[in-house]
């Protein structure tokens, strides 16, 4: 998680490739990959915020089923909130928003859970840390279906409430309408990897 | 849709991984996916897993208006009972059944066994249709498991641009597979197959 001590926490999705592949198939819009970043951050914070109560009152042996089934408490009830906030939304998002109970950041706090009321080596507390890979996950979610859907079909649809999500005309053609697919997904996400790294490695170069 | 296009389409067109993305790429070295073992483990868990959210959706939660709730059920009830398996899988004594009870506990807990439980629940079969293609979507999922493994192997010995190399070549390959695997139409499959 920290790297070298430097106080430096990867982006969750662009270097540990976490909960990369349901966001893949969810991210086909800004509007989706919004609600599914913050469905799946908030999940893990509340997690990481549930986990030294969990240490403090549950045996050993119930830590990781109690931890889960109040995970799936949590997907379920975000899920109302999305489908009382936009039923498009929640359409859109299927049984994504029921899979938000073992998305891949719950589940990587939910194995570091055991760990949350110690310090980081840097002397970060882990819920800290948990909580940066929270936002990165989210902001990270929420370009991915914005870039995807501006490349892939010209169009922004904004996370509004109501029946039908605010979309906006970017471009008025799809200029290539594959990176709405899965496929495309793995393939941008690819890219977006490569970018990282690189940009990672030319910020490091610099400080040194 | 008859069996056989159930199992042709939850392979290919609907690809656990390809399609729905669950479960994880192997990026990093991994112990060999290509074994009996993990196979049947993959397959087993996820036919047990589908079969039990059947019923708990269809028989208890359904009448009752409380579908939205099964994954509350899934993780009260069938976590523990797989849990439950693959340990006594492990003191059976077979190695080849420990072996198989191993490999279905690193497998219950993720999006795998829980997505496809919910698709062939969520997709209105019948029992016999759910469990085809539950079964069915595990073997798809381990075909793609193997294939890129291999791909993995072959990336790693070929001269790829530094920042490519590793886990971005993955997900270009794997997207390459899934524009491939698009191809399987199912309605193409469901005209060949009935």
């Amino acid at each position: 998680m920290n790297e070298g001590g430097s106080g430096f926490v990867p982006n969750p999705i662009l270097s540990g490739l976490i909960g990369i592949c349901p966001l893949i198939v969810v991210s086909r819009s800004l509007a989706e990959g919004t609600i599914y970043g913050l469905g799946a951050a908030m999940c893990a914070l509340a997690l990481g915020a549930l986990a030294p109560l969990v240490r403090a009152f549950i045996t050993d042996r119930l830590h990781a089923p109690a931890t889960l089934a109040f995970s799936a408490v949590l997907a379920i009830a975000f899920g109302f909130c999305v489908r009382i906030y936009s039923s498009a939304i929640a359409t859109g998002l299927w049984i994504y928003l029921p899979l938000l109970a073992v998305s891949g950041l719950s589940l990587s706090t939910l194995r570091h859970g055991s760990l949350l009321d110690r310090s980081a080596p840097d002397g970060r507390s882990r819920f800290a840390v948990v909580a940066l890979e929270s936002l990165m996950f989210f902001l990270t979610a929420a370009f991915v279906g914005g870039a995807r859907e501006i490349i892939g079909l010209g169009t922004l649809t904004l996370p509004t409430p109501g029946m039908e999500p605010l979309r906006l005309v970017v471009v008025n053609i799809s200029p290539l309408r594959i990176f709405v697919s899965p496929a495309g997904g793995f393939i941008f996400l690819g890219f977006l990897v490569a970018v990282y790294r690189s940009t990672i490695r030319a910020i490091r170069r610099r400080q040194l | 849709m008859s069996y056989l296009g159930i199992v042709v389409t939850s392979v290919f067109a609907s690809n656990a991984i390809l399609a729905y993305g669950f479960g994880s790429i192997p990026v990093h070295e991994n112990e060999r996916s290509g074994q009996f073992a993990s196979v049947l483990a993959v397959v087993c868990v996820n036919a047990i897993a589908s079969t039990f959210l059947w019923g708990i959706h269809s028989l208890v939660l359904a009448p009752i208006g409380l579908e939205s709730l099964d994954i509350l059920f899934f993780t009260l009830l069938v976590v523990p009972l797989f849990k439950f398996l693959s340990r006594a899988a492990s003191f059976s004594g077979s190695k080849f059944i420990s072996q198989v009870g191993s490999k279905a506990d690193d497998l219950i807990i993720g999006s795998l066994v829980f997505g496809i439980a919910l698709i062939s629940v969520n997709s209105g079969f019948a029992l016999s249709h759910a469990l085809a293609a539950s079964a069915a979507s595990g073997f798809g999922y381990w075909l793609v498991a193997v294939l890129l493994e291999s791909i993995r192997e072959r990336l790693e010995l070929s001269n790829l641009p530094r920042f490519f190399k590793g886990s971005p070549a993955m997900l270009i390959s794997t997207g390459l597979i899934a524009l491939a695997f698009m191809g399987i139409d199912s309605t193409f499959i469901s005209g060949l197959a009935g």
